[in-house]
Parts: C-alpha cells; structure tokens; sequence
C-alpha cells in the first residue's frame, strides 16, 4: 500500500535539520509495510495537492522565508483547510507553525497574514531571538515533550495552547505551546521532533495506519526511546 | 580629560594586573571600566590603522595571521585573544594597551569580533577596515540563524568603514551592495570544485537579496561559490584578491594568491586557504606590499592545532576538530575522511554539546551530510557520548550499515573497543567541547 507524504517547503522551509522529522517518518512507514511516496512542493510552485496526501510536514525558516512561504501557501488555504476538516495528519514545527493562526506582526511592524485555523496571533522582534531547551506537558495523556525553541516572536494569546511549558532552559517567554484541530498538530519545537520524541512518531503513525485502515505494528525504536529519557532527564535535572 | 574616564582607565589596569596575578580571564576588568564610564570606548584615541574580523568559522585564526603578517612588517599590533571578543574583554584589552591618558600605543588594533556583539562595540568606534569572512549556521541555539546575525551585523556596520568581503558567500557578498571601495576575495575556479550543490542543505538556493532562485556556475562547498540570482541580478562580484590554485606535490603543499604568490602551508583545506586569502587582503589592503603579506604567511604555522595525530594502543588515529551545532566544519571534516583511501575507521563524539552554556539540542546533526561518510568505504562507526543514542537515529537514516556501527554512552568505552577490535586507521571528528575526552586516553604523536 502506498501512503504519501507532503513536504512543504523542504529547501526554504528546513532550517534546523527539519528534514529529520520527515526521513524519520518515512522510515517509520516502510518499517510498517508501506511504500512511502514523498511529494515536495516549495515556493517555485504554481501548485499543491491536499487531495490523497497522507501526512503534511512543514518545518522552519528564516522568517523572512516563512513570511513568503506564508503567503504562498494562502495560495492554497482552502485545499489545506479541507485536509485538516477530513483529517490528514499534518505536523508543523517551528515557526511554521505561527502560520496557521490569524497572521504575524514582524519585525518592522507589517501583518502577514496567516491561515486562520486558529485564533492566536505571533508578534515579533529583531532584537533578539528567543532560544532554549524546553519540555512540554501533555496534561490529557500525561505525556512530556522535549526539545529546542529558536524564534523571533511571542504569541500575543495562548487561550488555545495545549501543552504546559514544564521547564525553560533559556530566555524563551513560553508557559504554553502546541495546537491541535483534528489530527493537525503546530508546536514551536524546532529540528527532528520525531526522533527525540518518540511517542509524537508513533501517533502520527498510528493516525496514518488507522486512515488506511490497517492495524499498525507494534515497533520499537530503541534510540529513540532513550534519546527522548537522556534528554528528558537532563533537562528536568539542569539547573536554571 | 574628564575624570571618570581616568578613574575608568586607572581601574581597569589596576584589576587587570590583579586578574592576571591571579590568573583570571580578561573580561572583569572591562566591566568595571564600563560602570564607571559607559562610552570609555568612544573616549579612547585609536591608531589610524583599525580591523575588525568576523564570521562564522575562522575568526581567530583569520586575526592571528593578520597580526602575524603586520608583526612581521614592522608594525606594533593590538589584538583580543580568543574568548575576549565581547564589549568587556574589547575594553580590558584596549585599556591593557593605553596609557593613562587613554591613547592607545600599538600601530593598529585588531579586533577579533563576535558576530552578535559587534553592533554594540561599534556604537562607540568604528574600525577602519570591517572583514567579514563567512555566515553559516553556526550555534544556532544562541545565533537564531544566519539571516539573523547578518541583521545584527548589519547593525555594526557604518557608512565610514571599508567592508573586506568574502565574493562567495552570497549571504556576506549582499553586504556589499551598493557599497562603493568595498574590498573582495574570493577562490577561483578549483579542480575540486563541484558543478551540482552537495550537502544536507542549501543556503545558497535563493537569493539574499530577493528570495529568487539562484543559479551556481560552481560550488567550493556548500553555498559558497559562484552564484547569480536569475531574477534581480545580484551576482558574486569579482575579487580583488583570489586564490588561484591549490598544489600538494611531495608531501609538501602550497596555495596561489592573484595567480603569483606562493604561499606554502600545512594543508589545504579549502576553508583554511580562505582564512589566509581574507587574512591577506587585509593585510594588503592595510597597506602592506602583496609579496611582503605572502612572504610572512609562508612562515606562519598555523597553531589552531584543528589536527592532532595519536596512538591508541596499536592503532593510529587523528583527530580532526570540528564544531558541534556548526555543520559546515563536520562536512570539512567529512571530505578528509572520505578523500583518504586508507583502511579506516572513524569515531564521532557527541558528548558536551557546547563548552560555554547546556543544550541538548541535537537537530545540527541533521544538516551534516553524514551520508556521505556512511558512503566511503569506512571499516568501522564509532557513535559516543551521551548523545550516541541521537547519532544512531541519524547514522541510521545516513544508510550506515548497522553491522558496521557501534555506539557508546562514554568515550573510553568507544576507545576500548577501538583499540581491542580494531585494525585501520581511526579518525576522530568532535568538537572543542568534547576533544580532551579522547585526547586524555590516547597518546599524542608528532603531527605526520
């Protein structure tokens, strides 16, 4: 069986070896039987295809390329918006992920507009950059996140955000972070996500398989799992 | 002259001569300068001649071949040290070579300049001469990303200063635009030079300038090369001073400036022959004869120690320093490896992410184009330190063969296995956090 993948912006879009999360992916599928196609679309573009597409991936820039990125996938809104109503699994870290709320203030005070398929607002600064090692808690599955966060914007609300900022290791002003619709997951981590943690990998997997309708198999990743526990444990251990 | 710049002076050389009884770094001095007299820098009277040098790689050994060849030509020369290139220890080190009137005594001052601090230290002087040797992603857990510290460089850079620019690098290349006088370098067409881009990334795809595609008539490495965008004409402008070959003929090896200046040297790594070429431009541009800035490099060895050769048991090693979070060194480092057609093995150390501050953020190693090692004939992978579990993932998805990887949570677990299973060549590529691990259980050896 064949499953797509859609990489967004894999050369503008892939700042912090992003292509991690999906080369993981695509390995993550062969390993449960799939033939895995993956479809890169970027900004030369005239078009991008929602329909049939598997599982969307789109990873972080500069922000003056995520704001060009922005309005190219506007472009597009409508076919990206229908794909997170039927339910296509989509992951959108970094700095993307400011895209998919209401827009972004930048740095030299213009509004770019951004998906609106949520309500937050990201306002920016070029001063410095927010960096930093933090963890995030999933209270409904009681499941812990890990990772970096390297951005240049704040969210001006965070009513919506899932997930407590549990520790902070740097100057990142963050106490929440993440948004869910459906199986469309945007967090601020930046990089291969889905290798320092695990569990995110086996969701999407799992939410790939179940569309398919087929079972998934029961695979471990022993790296994985103890990348995600070292890195855990000395995050939670490292003093501030 | 007002009194609190006197006080600034008189106790900045007074805790600088404590600090160095006591054998304590250099920034504290300048510190306290700074409380007493905020804008001490812009009260010091600097000598005519002034650089400044910054960039992703190759800063301080970029600084000390410029000191070296001023040196050698007479001049007295002021410069930072490593690790003092922020305002404090700019300050401690000009005080440290003032007198108390604040003039400084050298001929020229050279400053070793951090990319995210410049902006500051040039609100108050601005160099004469401004070089500007390479952006890469480069600590990207404390730099944000390349299109960031250019910003911020940007902020350092004034109408009166004359930019020394690195033709190749695009992202460096666009600060010279519409910049009349500004000085260029750049390599020329290279055997080794590649017609395709190779790597994980490619920052040189779309313009600086307008984010249009761009096209390369050739790649040195990564995105350095000879661009031109296809929309808005922003194009590597032609330099001023070039490398014109690169030549290793019996064991000794040498590099070509403007196509007559041999200059010989220890090897010739493409980035190293760049620092030299930025080193003598500067230098040239400062006004010293072409041929007296070539002689002085020829005698210039290069201390960095970027190369340490050793033993490990019956084994020989070496070990090539890279730069953790800096994928661009570990793809440098990577070429030597796969160039080397010897039986051999290489061990990667991920251990200490940086030296200066925690994160376990691991995403660089993602950039590396570590496909490439997986893919020269190596007999044996050696993943250790704490992140070896993250350097599996990775090696993993690089296709290393898993009967030929091995990985270990301590480096003299690695090491031991290495000297009892082992029969090739063993490299070593880590980073200056990591080295004395490795360093501390193997014997060094006379570089070969």
């Amino acid at each position: 069986m064949n499953v797509k993948i859609l990489y967004l912006y894999p050369d503008f879009m892939s700042l912090y070896g992003d292509n991690g999360n999906v080369r993981i992916m695509d390995r993550r599928l062969k390993d449960q039987g799939f033939e895995v196609e993956i479809i890169k679309r970027t900004v030369t573009d005239s078009d991008i295809d929602f329909t049939d597409v598997d599982f969307v991936y789109m990873g972080s820039g500069f922000e003056s390329n995520r704001n060009i990125a922005a309005k190219h996938l506007a472009g597009f809104k409508d076919a990206l918006v229908k794909a997170v109503d039927d339910g296509v699994p989509m992951l959108f870290t970094g700095n993307s992920y400011d895209i998919l709320g209401k827009g972004i203030t930048t740095a030299d005070g213009s509004f770019v507009e951004g998906l609106g398929i949520f309500g937050f607002t990201f306002k920016e600064q070029i001063e410095k950059r927010y960096t930093g090692d933090v963890v995030l808690e999933d209270c409904a599955i009681n499941e812990r996140y890990v990772g970096f966060v390297n951005r240049a914007g704040v969210p001006e609300n965070n009513e919506e955000l899932l997930f407590d900022a549990v520790k902070v290791i740097g100057n990142v002003p963050m106490t929440k972070d993440a948004v869910r619709k459906n199986r469309l997951l945007g967090i601020s981590l930046i990089g291969p996500v889905l290798l320092k943690n695990p569990k995110l990998a086996e969701l999407f997997v799992n939410e790939i398989c179940e569309r398919k309708g087929v079972k998934a198999k029961d695979i471990d990743y022993p790296h994985s799992e103890k990348s995600h526990a070292v890195t855990l444990k000395a995050l939670m251990e490292a003093e501030l | 002259m007002k009194i609190r710049v006197f006080t600034a002076i008189l106790v900045c050389k007074i805790i600088r001569g404590l600090a160095k009884l006591a054998g304590r770094g250099s920034s504290l001095p300048g510190k306290y300068a700074l409380k007493i007299c905020p804008d001490i820098l812009s009260q010091l009277k600097l000598p005519e001649l002034s650089l400044a040098v910054t960039g992703s790689n190759g800063k301080t050994s970029t600084v000390e071949m410029i000191a070296h060849i001023l040196r050698s030509n007479g001049l007295k020369v002021a410069y930072n040290k490593e690790g003092s290139n922020q305002i404090e220890g700019v300050v401690t080190f000009l005080i440290s070579d003032s007198t108390m009137g604040g003039k400084v005594k050298s001929d020229v001052v050279l400053l070793e300049a951090d990319e995210r601090y410049s902006r500051h230290i040039f609100k108050y002087f601005h160099p004469k001469y401004f070089v500007i040797n390479n952006l890469y992603r480069d600590q990207m857990t404390r730099n944000g990303h390349p299109e960031f510290i250019k910003s911020v460089i940007g902020q350092a850079v004034y109408d009166d200063m004359t930019l020394i620019l690195n033709a190749d690098d695009p992202l460096v290349a666009s600060f010279g635009k519409g910049r009349e006088g500004t000085i260029y370098f750049g390599a020329d067409n290279l055997p080794s030079d590649t017609k395709t881009h190779e790597g994980i990334y490619d920052d040189g795809k779309y313009c600086p300038v307008c984010k249009s595609p761009m096209e390369y008539e050739y790649y040195h490495y990564n995105h350095i090369g000879k661009f031109k965008c296809t929309s808005c004409g922003f194009e590597r402008h032609a330099a001023d001073h070039s490398l014109t070959s690169t030549q290793e003929k019996d064991g000794k090896a040498s590099i070509t400036i403007d196509g007559k200046y041999e200059i010989p040297v220890f090897f010739t790594g493409i980035y190293h022959c760049y620092n030299i070429l930025a080193a003598f431009t500067a230098a040239v541009t400062s006004g010293i004869a072409p041929e007296k800035a070539a002689e002085s490099l020829g005698g210039y060895i290069l201390k960095s120690g970027r190369i340490s050769d050793f033993t490990l048991g019956k084994l020989d090693g070496r070990l090539l320093l890279s730069k953790h979070e800096n994928s661009v060194s570990y793809d440098r480092s990577i070429d030597v490896v796969a160039n080397d057609k010897r039986k051999k093995s290489v061990m990667i150390i991920v251990d200490a992410i940086s030296r200066k501050y925690y994160t376990s953020d691991s995403s660089w190693l993602w950039d590396i184009n570590f496909e490439k090692l997986c893919g020269s004939d190596v007999e044996k992978i050696i993943l250790a330190g704490q992140y070896c579990d993250d350097l599996a993932v990775r090696f993993e998805l690089a296709g290393a063969d898993p009967d030929k990887t091995v990985y270990f949570t301590t480096v003299q677990e690695a090491a031991d296995y290495c000297a009892h299973n082992l029969d090739s060549f063993l490299y070593v590529i880590t980073c200056f956090s990591d080295k004395e691990k490795i360093l501390s259980i193997v014997t060094r050896r006379e570089l070969s």
